[in-house]
Order: structure tokens, then C-alpha cells, then sequence
């Protein structure tokens, strides 16, 4: 198996700049942000939160790329969204989930209780019987960069397994702040209004 | 509940300029989740819980659109972690419309439902407006929705059975 950074840092030297990232809390969001900082991401979408979102983003913007970056706690919290993704099929959308087989948390120094996938639980599987024809399972870097650059390359919506080890054993230096939730909406919001030509955060005129 | 009413929701919707939605359909809101899946002008997702839903509209709302969530009373429960997340946290507006179980014109008494509606919107700081004549549906609707996207967070708009049957 491979680690979340060395599967982050493949993704973040092929992802094209254009393409929407949604990450999940914890160490996905930490890791990333200190990859990939750039407009085009959105950080901390908590647990059963991220691949809803991007469900919703691909939606509303049928002909941008978007990625969630998801774990395997989150998205059982809200397992029912596959349901949802297979039958909206936005081709736009690819769905990653790494996958370390326990509720690991951010900054924990060992792994933490298991999730259902430490079990009998096969997400691979699940995403395919929900309908998602697209799915798959990698357990290493050369894999993930194949898979992903296929996904990028061709109508969705796609499901790609990340098996990562337990523990985040590596991880990027921190060296830049992670935005917080608000500054983070305004930054990700503005580049798309700005990329997309949409308004969404109206006059400015709501808080003063 | 009459056809005509779930009409004026979804007027009140298109008034408001609302053009997708999400939920999860509720035995006495299903005229209304009938019409939206079929209305061209607003997209709707049939979600598996309340909390996905606010999470669909949440990414909707990024991408340009504006967002619903029809949710049941009970629903608003299961959507309140994600809720109160979006509105507290990152500070994304999206209305929220509720048949209000519980509230005067409900034909059995669902305490449940009166105990934690309002109480729960208040704790989680959505503002929200309780409507109770149905002439009042479109235009609350469409106020709600206006106050939602200026100040950049949730309002929810409550439909007693006094307005709706």
C-alpha cells in the first residue's frame, strides 16, 4: 500500500489548474493545502459533507472539471450520495477516497478506531452495485496517476478506491496557513465568478 | 395537500429566483417535490437523507446557482449538523422551505416537531419566517430567499398547515 502524501503529491503534479478540488477534513485538507495552494480548491468539508458537495458543484457547472479529495469515514457518514452521483451522473465528477480503513483524524500518532471498509466493506464495490459503472481500487502512485488522468480525460462520474496505509507516516512540511472556512469561500467563490463568469456572492452589502 | 398550494411554493421558488433544489420527499409535501422533478426551470436532486441534500445545495451555490432545500420537519433534524456547519462556519446562503409539522392547522398534535423546529433554528442562529395564510406563501418565499443571499447565510421559511391545507 502507499501513503495519502505520496498519492497527494502525484495529484498535485499532474492536476490541471482549472480543475475544482474538494477536500475533506482533516489531513486531506492539511495535506493539500500545503501541496497545492490555489484558488481553485475548496478545504474542509466535514464528515458526509465533501462528496455531496462536489455532487452539487458538478452540477451547477456541468463543463468544469471536479474532484473530491474524500476519506472513507466521511463518505460512509453519508453512504447514500453513490445513490445520488449514479443516477444525476454528472460527467464532470470524480470522486477519490482514500481510504485508510480507520477513523485516523488529523495529527494522530497512531491509527485510529476502524471504519467499515477495516471490515467487509468493499467501497469499490458499493460505488459499482449504487451505479457508478467507473470504479476502481488502487494500492499504489503509479495506479492512482493512471486512473486519475483517465478519469480527468473522459465522462464520468468515476470512483477511484485509494487503499493508503492506516497511518500518515509522511506528510508535507508546513509552511503556508490553510485558509478557514470563510476566507476560503471567498477566495473559491471568487475564482469561479471570476473563471465562470457567475455571480455568487451578490453586492458585498449583507454585513456592515 | 391541494395541488393549488404546492403551486404557490413552487411560484414562490421562481419568484425567488431559486433554480435548483434538493430534499427528500415527505408524505405532506409531495405535491410540491412532484412538481419540481418535473419543472424544467428548477433543477432538483432527490438526495438519500436531508444532510446530503445541504450538501448538494451547499456545492450548488458555489457554482453559480440558487439553491433550495425543501426539507420535512424531521428532516431539518437529520440536516442540522451540516446546517448549522454551512451557516456558522462557512457562511453560505441557501433557503431552506419546511412544511412545519406540529405548528396550529396540523391535524394531530406532533410535539416533537414544536419542541425542536424553532428552537433548532434559533440554536443553530438561521433566521426564519413562519407563514399561516397561503396568500402569504410567494412573497415570503421570495423575501427569505433575498435576505438569505445578502447576508450570506441559510433563512428558512416555515409552512404551517393553516397555509397549506
Amino acid at each position: 500500500m502507499v501513503t495519502r502524501f505520496s498519492l497527494l503529491k502525484e495529484f498535485s503534479a499532474i492536476v490541471p489548474d482549472d480543475v475544482l478540488v474538494l477536500t475533506s477534513i482533516g489531513n486531506n485538507s492539511g495535506f493539500w493545502g500545503q501541496l497545492k495552494d490555489r484558488e481553485a480548491n475548496l478545504f474542509h468539508l466535514t464528515m458526509g459533507m465533501c462528496s455531496s458537495t462536489a455532487l452539487g458543484l458538478s452540477l451547477a457547472l456541468p463543463n468544469r472539471k471536479v474532484v473530491a479529495l474524500d476519506s472513507d469515514g466521511n463518505l460512509t457518514l453519508n453512504l447514500g450520495v453513490l445513490g445520488t452521483i449514479a443516477n444525476e451522473a454528472p460527467k464532470n465528477l470524480t470522486i477519490v477516497v482514500m481510504d485508510n480503513a480507520n477513523y485516523l483524524g488529523s495529527h494522530k500518532h497512531e491509527p485510529g478506531m476502524p471504519t467499515a471498509t477495516a471490515g467487509k466493506m468493499n467501497l469499490e464495490a458499493v460505488a459499482r452495485a449504487c451505479g457508478i459503472a467507473s470504479a476502481s481500487t488502487i494500492e499504489d502512485a503509479v495506479a492512482f496517476r493512471d486512473q486519475i488522468q483517465a478519469a480527468l480525460s473522459s465522462a464520468g462520474p468515476h470512483f477511484i478506491r485509494a487503499r493508503i496505509e492506516a497511518l500518515d507516516t509522511d506528510g508535507p512540511k508546513k509552511s503556508k496557513r490553510v485558509p478557514d472556512p470563510r476566507e476560503n469561500k471567498y477566495q473559491f467563490a471568487g475564482y469561479i465568478q471570476k473563471t465562470e463568469g457567475v455571480e455568487i456572492l451578490g453586492s458585498g452589502l449583507g454585513g456592515g | 395537500m391541494k395541488p393549488e398550494k404546492a403551486k404557490l411554493v413552487v411560484d414562490g421558488l421562481k419568484e425567488a429566483g431559486v433554480d435548483f433544489a434538493a430534499g427528500v420527499p415527505d408524505a405532506q409535501f409531495i405535491e410540491v417535490y412532484k412538481m419540481l422533478a418535473e419543472d424544467r426551470d428548477i433543477h432538483y436532486v432527490g438526495a438519500a437523507n436531508e444532510a446530503e441534500a445541504t450538501g448538494i445545495g451547499f456545492g450548488a451555490w458555489f457554482g453559480g446557482k440558487k439553491p433550495a432545500l425543501i426539507l420535512a420537519t424531521s428532516g431539518l433534524l437529520v440536516a442540522t449538523y451540516h446546517l448549522a456547519r454551512i451557516n456558522l462556519l462557512h457562511e453560505v446562503p441557501v433557503l431552506v422551505v419546511i412544511p412545519y409539522r406540529g405548528d396550529i392547522g396540523d391535524p394531530r398534535w406532533l410535539g416533537l416537531y414544536k419542541k425542536t423546529t424553532e428552537p433548532g433554528l434559533n440554536a443553530m442562529d438561521i433566521p426564519y419566517r413562519i407563514v399561516s395564510r397561503s396568500a402569504d406563501i410567494v412573497r415570503t418565499i421570495k423575501d427569505c430567499n433575498e435576505s438569505a443571499r445578502a447576508w450570506l447565510k441559510p433563512v428558512a421559511v416555515l409552512l404551517n398547515e393553516e397555509a397549506l391545507w
